[in-house]
C-alpha cells in the first residue's frame, strides 16, 4: 500500500457529487443570501461536470441543498424533456438517487433555466434558478468596483435614467427577460432571463427562490413573502408578454407563457408538463 | 412520474454520447496511447495541465484523447476531476531559485551570471514543414535515437526527452560542460539589485503572506497579487497573449515592449510536511516556465532611475504564456487600478469560463427569444401610434 493510498483511505461514496465541506460552504453562502434578499453573495464556485455557463451554479445549489428524501424536477425553457434539462437531471439523480418528477406540485426542488413553472409554488418548495449574468446593472456600468459601490449605497440612479431614456426613445420599456426588480425594498436584482411573465410570481411568493451563477461565482435569493417589484414608473405599468388572440394549440390556454411555432401561426405552452396535465385533465 | 414524457431529450443526449464513444474507438489507425501524447505532444499536454490547473501528465493525456484534441475541453475535464479530489496536504513553499534548469536564456545581457542554455526549443528550428515521407522519417528517428544512445552523457538522465531534444538542436554537449551550479544559476534580478537598479517591492514586515486560493475564493479587483498571479497561471494561453497584444498595439495601452531578464524552463521540487514527522519531504517535481520581465519605468510619477520587474510562472513548458503573464503582472502594478486592466486580467482570461459561456449560446433560448420578439412588436406598435 502506497503512502498515498494510506493517506486517502477507502474513497467514501459522496452523496450529491460534491464533498461535504464544499456543500457546507455553498449552504453558508445561501444562508447569507436568504438573510439579505437580492444581495449577490460571492462563493467559491466549484468546477462541475458541466461546462461553465451551462447551469453549473444552479447545479451546485441543488446538490448543496438536496437530501435523500427530496423529489426533484428539472426544466429548461419550461420543458422537462429538453436536452439540457435531461442532462442536468441525470447528473442530480445519478449522484443522489432521489426521485425525479415532472409534476411541479410533487417536487420539493425545482431546478430551472429561463422559466418559473405555471403551477403556483407552495410553502416548503425550493426553486433553483440557473443564472448566466447575476449583475443587473452591467448594462449601465462595467467596472465591478463601481458596481459594488452602487449596490452598497443603493445608488440606482443610472438604472432609472436608462429606463427613462428607453421609454422616451422607444415609447415602451424594451427590457425583455431578466427584468430588473427591487427586492425587499433594498437591492436591485437580475431575475435571470425569466420572461417578464414570470416576474410577478416571485413577488410575495410562498416558496424560496435561490439563484446560482456558477461562472460568475455568486448566489442570491428571494425568500418567501418578499417584495419583488419590477422597476418601472408610476404612470407606466409593468408589461408582461402577451399576444392578442394567442392560445396554446394543444391545451387551449391563453393564460400561460406561450411560445410561437414559426410559420404555422401556432402557439404552445412552454411549460410542457402543465400543458400535458391540462389535456389529460389531471 | 412523468418519466416517459421527459424521455426525448435524454434519448437524444444518450445517442450523441454513444456516437462520441463509438467514433473514438472506431477508425483504421491504431489506438492513441497516453504515453504517445505525453511524449510527442508534450506542449499540448503541458497546456492542458496549466489551464486545467492540475499537474498530472497521464490524466491530461487521457483528457486530451477523450476531448478529441480540444485543449479547452480537456482542461475542463481536468478541473472537474480536480474538484472531486480530497485535499490531502498543502505544499511547503519552495523558492523558485531551487529550479533545476533545462533551458535558460537572458536576453538582457550577452554574458549574464550563469549560462545561456538554449536547450530544447523550437525557436531556431527552421519553420519549414518537413515533407519527407513517413517511412523515411520513422527510419531516421530510429537511427537518431540509436546514435544518441551510443554517445556517453555524464549528466544524470533526469529527463530523457529533453536531452534528446537538445541533441536534435545541435547542442549535443548540453549540460555536460556545466557544473551543478550552472543548473541552478543566480538570477539576473539579483545582479540588478546589487547595482541598485531595481525598485525593491519586497516588504520586510510581510515576508511570506499566505497565497490567495482562487479555487476556493472568488476573485475581484482588490485581491492581493498572489490572486492575480494564480489567475494568470491557469488562464488560457491565448487569452493572455491577446490581452498582451492589445495592450501593446491598442486599443488598450498599458504596455510597451519589455526586456526579458530571465526565461527559464526547469523542474521544481514538490515539498510537503511529512504527516508523521512533520519534517519537509520532497514528494516529486513539476516542470515550470519562469519569466522575469524588466520594465523601463517612464511614468511621470515613477522612479526614472530604476527598473521594475514583472513575474510569470506557469506549469509546464509555455514561454509564450509566461512572458505574457510577466508583462501583464507589471502592467497591472503600474496601472494601480486606474483603468479596467486588473478587471480584464482577473475576470476575462479563464479559458473555461469564456468558452463555457460562449458555447452556452447553443442551449435553447426560445423562451427569451419569444420575449424579445414581443418587445419588437410593442416598439413598432408604440411608434405607429397604435394602442399602448
Amino acid at each position: 500500500m502506497s503512502l498515498l493510498d494510506e493517506l486517502v483511505g477507502e474513497p467514501e461514496p459522496t452523496f450529491a457529487h460534491l464533498d461535504e465541506s464544499s456543500k457546507r460552504e455553498i449552504r453558508r453562502a445561501l444562508l447569507s443570501a436568504v438573510a439579505i434578499p437580492g444581495y449577490q453573495v460571492p462563493f467559491g464556485s466549484r468546477e462541475m461536470p458541466v461546462a461553465r455557463g451551462w447551469g453549473s451554479g444552479g447545479l451546485q445549489i441543488t446538490l448543496a441543498v438536496i437530501g435523500p428524501d427530496d423529489v426533484v424536477k428539472v426544466i429548461d425553457q419550461g420543458d422537462d424533456a429538453g436536452v439540457n434539462a435531461a442532462n442536468l437531471r441525470r447528473l442530480v439523480v445519478a449522484s443522489t438517487g432521489v426521485t425525479e418528477t415532472t409534476d411541479s406540485r410533487e417536487a420539493t426542488i425545482v431546478q430551472t433555466r429561463h422559466r418559473v413553472p405555471e403551477d403556483p409554488m407552495s410553502p416548503g418548495q425550493v426553486l433553483v434558478l440557473q443564472v448566466p449574468v447575476p449583475e443587473p446593472l452591467r448594462g449601465v456600468e462595467r467596472d465591478v468596483r463601481e458596481l459594488r459601490r452602487m449596490h452598497a449605497e443603493g445608488d440606482y440612479a443610472r438604472m432609472w435614467v436608462s429606463l427613462y431614456e428607453d421609454l422616451v426613445r422607444n415609447g415602451v420599456i424594451t427590457r425583455t427577460t431578466g427584468y430588473p426588480c427591487l427586492v425587499g425594498g433594498r437591492y436591485v436584482m437580475a431575475t435571470t432571463p425569466i420572461p417578464r411573465w414570470d416576474v410577478p410570481r416571485l413577488h410575495q411568493a410562498e416558496h424560496l427562490s435561490l439563484f446560482g451563477a456558477g461562472r460568475e461565482k455568486r448566489v442570491y435569493a428571494v425568500p418567501p413573502h418578499t417584495d419583488v417589484e419590477p422597476l418601472t414608473f408610476t404612470d407606466v405599468p409593468f408589461e408582461v408578454e402577451r399576444t392578442e388572440g394567442a392560445r396554446c394549440w394543444r391545451c387551449g390556454s391563453a393564460a400561460s407563457y406561450l411560445v410561437e411555432i414559426p410559420g404555422r401561426d401556432r402557439w404552445v405552452c412552454s411549460d410542457t408538463d402543465w400543458c400535458g396535465r391540462r389535456i389529460d385533465g389531471r | 412520474m412523468g418519466y416517459v414524457a421527459a424521455r426525448g431529450g435524454l434519448d437524444a443526449i444518450e445517442a450523441a454520447e454513444n456516437l462520441v464513444r463509438r467514433k473514438r474507438s472506431e477508425g483504421r489507425s491504431s489506438w492513441l496511447e497516453q504515453d504517445q501524447l505525453v511524449e510527442r505532444l508534450r506542449l499540448l499536454v503541458d497546456r492542458v495541465m496549466s489551464e486545467g490547473s492540475l499537474w498530472a501528465p497521464e490524466l491530461a493525456a487521457r483528457a486530451l484523447r477523450q476531448a478529441e484534441g480540444d485543449p479547452i475541453e480537456a482542461a475542463t475535464l481536468l478541473r472537474s476531476h480536480r474538484s472531486t479530489l480530497p485535499r490531502l496536504a498543502v505544499t511547503e513553499p519552495v523558492s523558485a531559485d531551487e529550479i533545476e534548469i533545462l533551458r535558460r536564456i537572458v536576453p538582457a545581457f550577452r554574458t549574464p551570471p550563469g549560462p545561456q542554455l538554449l536547450g530544447r526549443t523550437l525557436d531556431y528550428v527552421g519553420r519549414l514543414l518537413e515533407t519527407t515521407d513517413e517511412d523515411t522519417l520513422r527510419d531516421r528517428s530510429v537511427a537518431d535515437a540509436l546514435a544518441a544512445s551510443e554517445r556517453t552523457d555524464p549528466v544524470p538522465d533526469r529527463n530523457g526527452s529533453d536531452r534528446n531534444g537538445s541533441d536534435r538542436n545541435g547542442s549535443e554537449h548540453d549540460g555536460s560542460e556545466h557544473d551543478a551550479e550552472d543548473r541552478r544559476p543566480r538570477r539576473l534580478l539579483e545582479l540588478l539589485r546589487d547595482l541598485d537598479l531595481v525598485i525593491d517591492r519586497r516588504n520586510p514586515t510581510d515576508v511570506d503572506p499566505e497565497p490567495y486560493d482562487i479555487s476556493r475564493d472568488p476573485v475581484r479587483p482588490g485581491v492581493p497579487r498572489s490572486a492575480l498571479l494564480s489567475v494568470m497561471a491557469r488562464a488560457e494561453a491565448g487569452a493572455l497573449v491577446n490581452l498582451w497584444y492589445r495592450n501593446i498595439l491598442g486599443p488598450d495601452g498599458h504596455l510597451h515592449e519589455i526586456t526579458l531578464g530571465e526565461v527559464r524552463h526547469g523542474s521544481l521540487p514538490v515539498v510537503i510536511a511529512h504527516p508523521a514527522t512533520g519534517s519537509p519531504v520532497s514528494v516529486g517535481e513539476i516542470r515550470v516556465t519562469e519569466v522575469e520581465a524588466i520594465e523601463d519605468l517612464d511614468g511621470l510619477e515613477e522612479d526614472r532611475g530604476r527598473f521594475d520587474v514583472g513575474y510569470g510562472l506557469v506549469a509546464g513548458h509555455d514561454e509564450r504564456k509566461a512572458i505574457a503573464m510577466a508583462n501583464l503582472d507589471i502592467a497591472v502594478h503600474r496601472d494601480g487600478g486606474r483603468s479596467s486592466l486588473t478587471q480584464s486580467v482577473l475576470l476575462t482570461t479563464d479559458g473555461l469560463e469564456a468558452s463555457g459561456f460562449l458555447e452556452h449560446l447553443k442551449l435553447p433560448h426560445y423562451v427569451t427569444f419569444r420575449s424579445m420578439i414581443e418587445r419588437k412588436q410593442a416598439v413598432r406598435t408604440a411608434q405607429s401610434g397604435g394602442p399602448a
